[in-house]
């Protein structure tokens, strides 16, 4: 078997303020070109999770290596740079609402860029070149200078992974990417993700609500409960019992098409 | 989630009823204090003495009143008429069942506050605190009411103003060796104005972001040299302008429009970069996270995470500034700061109204249009 492409061993997360244990020991593997949907109640450490993996929030304990890298090890310095592999979309979609899709679509490689050349808004024609080339990809190609708060929540999320897109990433994190969306909007955001995976071989790691959208795109899925593992395994797997372990004994499964 | 020891709930709400008391101490210290006030205008010195004469207390007085108000207060707070209690809004209601009744006219959701005991003492305390004022400062409608001879002589001569030193220099009026026109000194005072507005907001700009907690408190160097500038835009703007401009008009000339541009943008920057630097920390922290999760480095987040979010009331507060910067500029003359109030208060020394009415009438003239002007201005921003 070749060697797993993310590992995060034993992580541990606490919040100091309000003693609260967000991760309690978690550890599993993700192979090059999976699709793994992380699935849990709100509050169970999904975002944390995944905030942990790019470093945005720092762990308490505990390792995590990516493509043989132990990023929990790398200088500020040295993160920064790293996270240009590493893609990210967002629950509230985290659009700089004031500026244009281009403009929002470029900042997507600002990690690739000298800063001193990004203060003046200065960007390299191929740059622009691939932000119009992705944004014709998520269907947006008109809208390129049109303000970001001007489009519909889908829209704004299709900027967003245009965004993502930009970085040319190896490894895609989504935090809860449909959850402010309609059922027909979140499919077209999921396909779009799934696309990424299939065509362009990104690893992807995406917390979802619903565990229909799970079972439909996600290769495999892990339930965190409490901030601790309890489930690991194909989608099929979730039957009824499952589910009423990772979501409590009163709650029924909703489907959304 | 950890549940925290009832010890430790118990702990904090007994240091909240401590400072309750302290609170209900401070207001009945404050009462007496009235009361010992009144006893000295009215019933001391004139019925005892039918002189003016100040209350002495006798040695134990000071003690007593203490220890008096402290009872009061521990009184109060013992029978749960207590005034801290309820400003720290640890009320002590009963909980017990709603009848349909009374949610039904309403009588669940309480009487209003000033119908309840506490809304009562608060207008008491009010209604003590606007008596003792009117005391203490000495106010009395007849003096307002009966202008003195010289008042009826000056507004008599104030209309109509004389503009004929609008725009030739008055020979009599001289600063530093030149005569002056009204006109002349009204451009210097709003370029005064202007200057102090920039350059305050071209400082306070930079350094609004090194005051802002969610770009600096990521390091302990970060939260130090948060503290200093937080620091300095407090102390600094903590000294009013007419303050500064003593100060730079003793440093450089007596007079100089320069002190005054100084003392204006020295308040400026401070008072800006503390609304500066409290809109940033007031930003969606979303799109800083998403710059940070694309590699960007600190000065990126700012460029594109949190300046697009800031500018729209950045303008609308240098605006403001701008509105206050004009008014101070036509009296700051009264402390050396130079301008058209050096005219003005020359004019007034030498009792010409006439020509006094000039000028004031052109300052309003002009201090209206300046904030007309940012009024529509900030319209359209934001």
């Amino acid at each position: 078997m070749a060697e797993p492409y993310l590992v995060v061993e034993h992580l541990t997360k606490v919040y100091e303020r309000g003693h609260v244990v967000a991760l309690k020991d978690v550890s599993f593997e993700v192979r090059k070109g999976e699709f793994l949907v992380i699935i849990g109640l709100s509050g169970s450490g999904k975002s944390t999770l995944l905030r942990c993996i790019n470093r945005l929030i720092e762990p308490t304990k505990g390792r995590i290596f990516i493509d043989g890298v132990e990023i929990t090890k790398l200088s500020p310095r040295q993160m920064r740079k790293f996270r240009r592999r590493i893609g990210m979309i967002f629950q509230h979609f985290n659009l700089i609402k004031r500026a244009t899709v281009m403009t929002n679509v470029l900042t997507g490689r600002l990690g690739y860029n000298p800063t001193w050349k990004t203060l003046l808004g200065i960007f390299p024609r191929s740059d622009r070149e691939l932000a119009l080339r992705n944004l014709e990809r998520v269907g947006l190609l008109e809208k390129a200078y049109v303000r970001a708060d001007e489009l519909s929540g889908g829209q704004q999320q299709r900027v967003g992974i245009a965004r993502a897109l930009m970085q040319e990433p190896e490894l895609l994190l989504a935090d809860e990417p449909v959850s402010a969306l309609d059922p027909a909007t979140s499919h077209s955001v999921m396909q779009y993700i799934e696309q990424m995976n299939q065509e362009d071989g990104v690893t992807v790691l995406a917390s979802l609500h619903f565990l229909s959208l799970a079972r439909r795109y996600g290769t495999r899925i892990i339930a965190l409960k409490d901030g601790e593992l309890v489930f690991d395994g194909a989608p099929e797997e979730i039957d009824d019992r499952k589910f009423k372990e990772i979501y409590g004994e009163e709650a029924e499964e909703v489907e959304i098409r | 989630m950890a549940v925290k020891p009832s010890a430790a709930i118990d702990a904090a709400r007994l240091r909240r009823r401590l400072f309750a008391l302290f609170l209900d101490w401070l207001t009945w210290g404050y009462v007496a204090y009235a009361v010992m006030y009144f006893l000295q205008e009215y019933w001391w010195s004139r019925t005892l003495y039918g002189f003016y004469n100040p209350l002495t207390l006798p040695g134990w007085g000071w003690p007593a009143a203490v220890l008096g108000t402290l009872a009061m207060a521990a009184l109060c707070e013992l029978t749960g008429y207590s005034l801290g209690e309820r400003a720290l809004k640890l009320e002590r209601r009963e909980e017990r069942p709603l009848s349909r009744e009374e949610l039904l006219t309403g009588k669940a959701a309480g009487k209003p506050f000033w119908r309840t005991q506490w809304g009562v003492m608060s207008i008491l305390l009010l209604a003590l605190t606007v008596a003792l004022g009117w005391h203490v400062v000495k106010i009395s409608p007849e003096a307002l009411l009966n202008p003195s001879e010289r008042a009826r002589e000056m507004l008599g001569e104030i209309f109509p103003p004389d503009f004929r030193y609008f725009f030739t220099p008055d020979p009599a009026f001289e600063l530093r060796g030149f005569p002056y026109s009204i006109l002349n000194l009204m451009v210097v005072t709003v370029f005064m104005a202007l200057l102090a507005t920039v350059l305050g907001a071209a400082v306070a700009l930079p350094l609004s972001f090194f005051g802002a907690r969610n770009i600096m408190g990521v390091s302990p160097a970060g939260w130090f040299v948060y503290g200093i500038v937080r620091g300095f835009f407090n102390v600094f703007r903590s000294i009013e302008t007419m303050l500064w401009a003593v100060v730079f008009a003793i440093w450089i000339r007596w007079g100089s429009p320069l002190a005054g541009i100084m003392a204006l943008t020295v308040h400026t920057i401070a008072a800006l970069g503390k609304l500066y630097s409290e809109q940033v920390e007031g930003i969606d922290p979303g799109p800083v996270e998403a710059v940070v999760a694309a590699g960007g480095s600190r000065l990126e987040v700012i460029r594109y995470a949190v300046l697009p979010q800031v500018v729209p009331s950045f303008w609308a507060f240098t605006l403001y500034r701008w509105d206050i910067n004009v008014r101070m500029s036509t009296v700051i003359a009264l402390v050396g700061g130079g301008g058209i109030g050096d005219m003005l208060f020359y004019y007034k020394n030498e009792g010409e109204w006439a020509l006094l009415g000039a000028v004031m009438a052109t300052i309003v003239a002009v201090v209206w249009a300046m904030d007309y002007l940012s009024g529509r201005l900030r319209e359209r921003i934001v």
